[in-house]
């Protein structure tokens, strides 16, 4: 398809902590392209990777060793970009942060700051990357909080972060993070702490801003069903690896790798007998810092073999769908 | 199953007072819970739902006194004697947590850091004032049957993964054999791969020790999937209450219909269920006049924000609190709004 262009290619990942009590090998070779105009799921487990993934892209992490390339292709014909190599100080990711890559972080009352009003932080945030006045900041940052449903948006604007729901908050960090309209916007389980109702709201607020902006978006959820509902393309994780990847409707039903088709099962599904044994994976999630040796889900695999100490290759199932695993090559 | 009640709620209430100022003058009352009435039959599972602070777990924690009832009794009919636990002594008390225990919504506050599983698990024998030899032996004894080794009696919380943390709570809860189990959001914190291990254990106690369930999440799926009656509730209120086959096939009010609606479907080439349900829950400090969802229900009349609806019953047990209930057409048309389809990717 032409219109199938990448905006922001992660190539070979790694992102490593040097703990006192070991390396965690937060990320280990994760890769994947985000399409223009299109949405990116990213699924996993608690731990899995999935934050660190995302923070690594706008240079978020300070204390890690990154290795890999994060290419991001601005509009029109300049080279790309490799965000790995921008100083994670310097000018250059700041001018990308915020204006053409923007976040939507895990909690939002954290990334709000008390002290000020949710308008100062919209127009901070406006300032920091569009020349203009007081008064245009202003219509602008009211706008913003029209466009992601906050009634009476003029009135809201003085108000402080703990004044409002759960909700309201998360809607305010869209709008800050759409005020300069940007080209990706990483939502990082932007759902997660939300009602069922409100949920429902949020995703279709970004589901329709994207299209509205053209924008790409890369969604962060533990949740399967935020993936069907939202997600064009999957990538599944596990501490740290990179399962599988497929388009969204071929992943649901056609998936490889054994800790998908096992995730994929475990769901409880509307005409999932009611009462009945669910499908379950054994054990837990091991520590990250004592993660198996070559396929790092061996110990929890159903399909588990000697081959599976060494790592796993990646196997192609046809266009964009991959599997990490040894299942699938001859002996 | 014959319909043996083991546990009647009938009209119980519970209003926190709203303090403000260097004086702590009371200005108002949250209506957590507000006229609560339903009955659980020996053996089943209730179902409890409802948006963050509708008052679900301020039930559970009347039911348990771990809170005073302002209003209602609590009948628990045990096996020789019904006690009212809204006006229980402590030492009927102590009887009724021989037979009533319960599961927290989050196992790493309901565990203590610098106790063993041991201690955490004996805590409710020797409340009972069981002797220490007995209850490590009795500790013993339940850990298998949460799917735990003996070697974990001497870990630290700390040393846990999520879904042991909550084994060890379904043990300690199990230890002292009580027919009722009350669980307040037992998986929400827990993976999905280990939130079905733990979903399958409850249910493989439950007929294994003959258990009664009052089970509360927010995730409808598994409410669904583990009850056989569901209780509905809205800022305080029960409203709507049937079997699960009534409350989510045939269910009679718009909130129901609206949660049900905003379930998201586990399946890319189905968009289209989604229903976005407008604005956000009102505060319960100043809950919305008449019926509370009047602000927010796209069927509101006048009649609506004027009056109360009472709870109602709509045949073979089937509770809805809403002044229109005969009349509404819940059918999916009303609420269906497509979210799009997938892209097809290259
Ligand atoms: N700054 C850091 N220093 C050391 N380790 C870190 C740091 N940030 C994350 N980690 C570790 O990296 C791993 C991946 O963390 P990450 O936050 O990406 O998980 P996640 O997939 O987002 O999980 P969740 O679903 O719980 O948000 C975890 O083991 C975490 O403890
Ligand atoms: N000890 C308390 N003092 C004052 N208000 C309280 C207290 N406990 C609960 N509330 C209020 O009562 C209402 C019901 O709270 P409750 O915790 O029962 O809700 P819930 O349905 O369990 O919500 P969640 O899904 O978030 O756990 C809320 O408005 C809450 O703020
Ligand atoms: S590589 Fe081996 S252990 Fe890993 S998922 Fe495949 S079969 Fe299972
Ligand atoms: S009483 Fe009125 S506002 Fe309340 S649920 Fe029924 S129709 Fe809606
Ligand atoms: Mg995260
Ligand atoms: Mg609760």
């Amino acid at each position: 398809m032409p219109d199938s262009q990448p905006i922001l290619e992660v190539l070979d990942l790694h992102v490593h902590f040097k703990m006192l009590a070991g390396v965690v090998r937060a990320v280990d070779g994760v890769n994947f392209t985000v399409e223009r105009g299109r949405c990116l799921g990213i699924v996993g487990e608690s731990g899995c990777g999935k934050s660190v993934t995302a923070r690594s892209i706008l240079r978020l992490l300070h204390s890690s060793q990154t290795s890999g390339q994060i290419l991001y292709h601005p509009d029109g014909d300049d080279e790309p970009i490799d965000l790995v190599n921008l100083d994670p100080r310097g000018d250059a990711i700041r001018a990308i942060r915020g204006k053409d890559i923007a976040m939507i972080f895990q909690e939002p009352m954290t990334s709000l700051t008390p002290v000020y009003t949710i308008g100062e932080q919209i127009m901070e945030s406006i300032r920091q990357h569009q020349d203009l006045s007081e008064e245009e900041s202003q219509e602008l940052a009211i706008s913003m909080l029209n466009k992601v449903g906050i009634p009476d948006a003029e009135r809201r604007f003085a108000d402080y972060p703990h004044q409002m729901s759960g909700g309201m908050r998360q809607r305010v960090m869209i709008a800050i993070a759409l005020c300069c309209e940007p080209r990706v916007l990483i939502a990082d389980e932007p759902t997660t702490a939300l009602d069922v109702t409100i949920q429902a709201q949020i995703l279709r607020l970004i589901r329709s801003l994207q299209q509205d902006l053209d924008m790409s978006v890369i969604m962060i959820t533990h949740d399967l069903s935020v993936i069907a509902q939202l997600a064009d393309f999957v990538v599944v994780m596990y501490l740290g690896q990179m399962a599988e990847k497929a388009p969204v409707v071929e992943l649901f039903q056609n998936p490889k790798h054994p800790y998908t088709q096992a995730l994929l099962r475990s769901i409880v599904r509307p005409d999932t007998p009611p009462r009945e044994q669910l499908h379950s994976i054994s054990g837990s999630v091991p520590d990250p810092r004592n993660a198996p040796s070559g396929c790092r889900f061996r110990n929890r695999c159903p399909s588990v073999h000697d081959r599976c100490l060494e790592d796993p290759p990646v196997v192609e199932f046809g266009p964009q769908h991959t599997a990490t695993c040894w299942l699938y090559v001859d002996e | 199953m014959p319909d043996t009640p083991i546990l009647q709620v009938e009209n119980l209430s519970k209003f926190f007072p709203v303090q403000r100022g260097l004086f702590r003058r009371t200005v108002g009352h949250v209506k957590a819970v507000n006229d609560v009435t339903f009955t659980v039959n020996k053996g089943e599972c209730v179902g409890l739902v409802g948006e963050s602070g509708c008052g679900k777990t301020t039930v559970a924690r009347c039911l348990l006194r771990l809170v005073e009832p302002d209003q209602g009794r609590i009948l628990l009919h045990g096996e020789q004697q019904t006690f009212d636990i809204a006006s229980a002594s402590r030492k009927e008390m102590l009887d009724v947590r021989r037979q009533m225990q319960i599961i927290f919504q989050d196992p790493f506050s309901s565990l203590d850091p610098r106790w063993r599983v041991t201690d955490v698990i004996a805590e409710p024998l020797i409340a009972q004032k069981i002797g220490r030899a007995e209850a490590s032996r009795r500790v013993l004894d339940i850990l298998p049957t949460v799917g735990l080794g003996a070697h974990f009696a001497d870990r630290f919380p700390h040393e846990l993964s999520g879904g042991e943390r909550q084994r060890v709570s379904i043990a300690r809860a199990l230890v002292v054999s009580p027919p009722l189990v009350v669980a307040d959001e037992p998986v929400s914190a827990l993976d999905v791969s280990v939130r079905s291990q733990i979903i399958n254990l409850l249910l493989d106690l439950q007929s294994q020790m003959n258990l009664t369930y009052v089970f509360i999440a927010h995730d409808l799926s598994i409410v669904k999937h583990i009850s056989h009656r569901i209780a509905v509730m809205y800022l305080g209120r029960l409203v709507e209450f049937g079997t699960t086959q009534q409350v989510f096939e045939e269910c009679k009010h718009p909130y129901t219909k609206a949660l049900l609606a905003s379930v998201l479907i586990p399946d890319p080439t189905h968009r289209e269920q989604s229903y976005v349900l407008e604005g956000e829950v009102p505060s319960p400090l100043n809950p919305p006049s008449g019926c509370h969802f009047s602000t927010r229900c796209p069927f509101a009349q006048e009649q609506c924000s004027a009056e109360e609806p009472d709870l109602r019953d709509m045949g073979n047990g089937h509770l809805v609190r809403c002044h229109f209930a005969e009349d509404l057409d819940l059918s999916e048309g009303v609420f269906a709004l497509p979210l799009a389809t997938p892209s097809a990717s290259a």
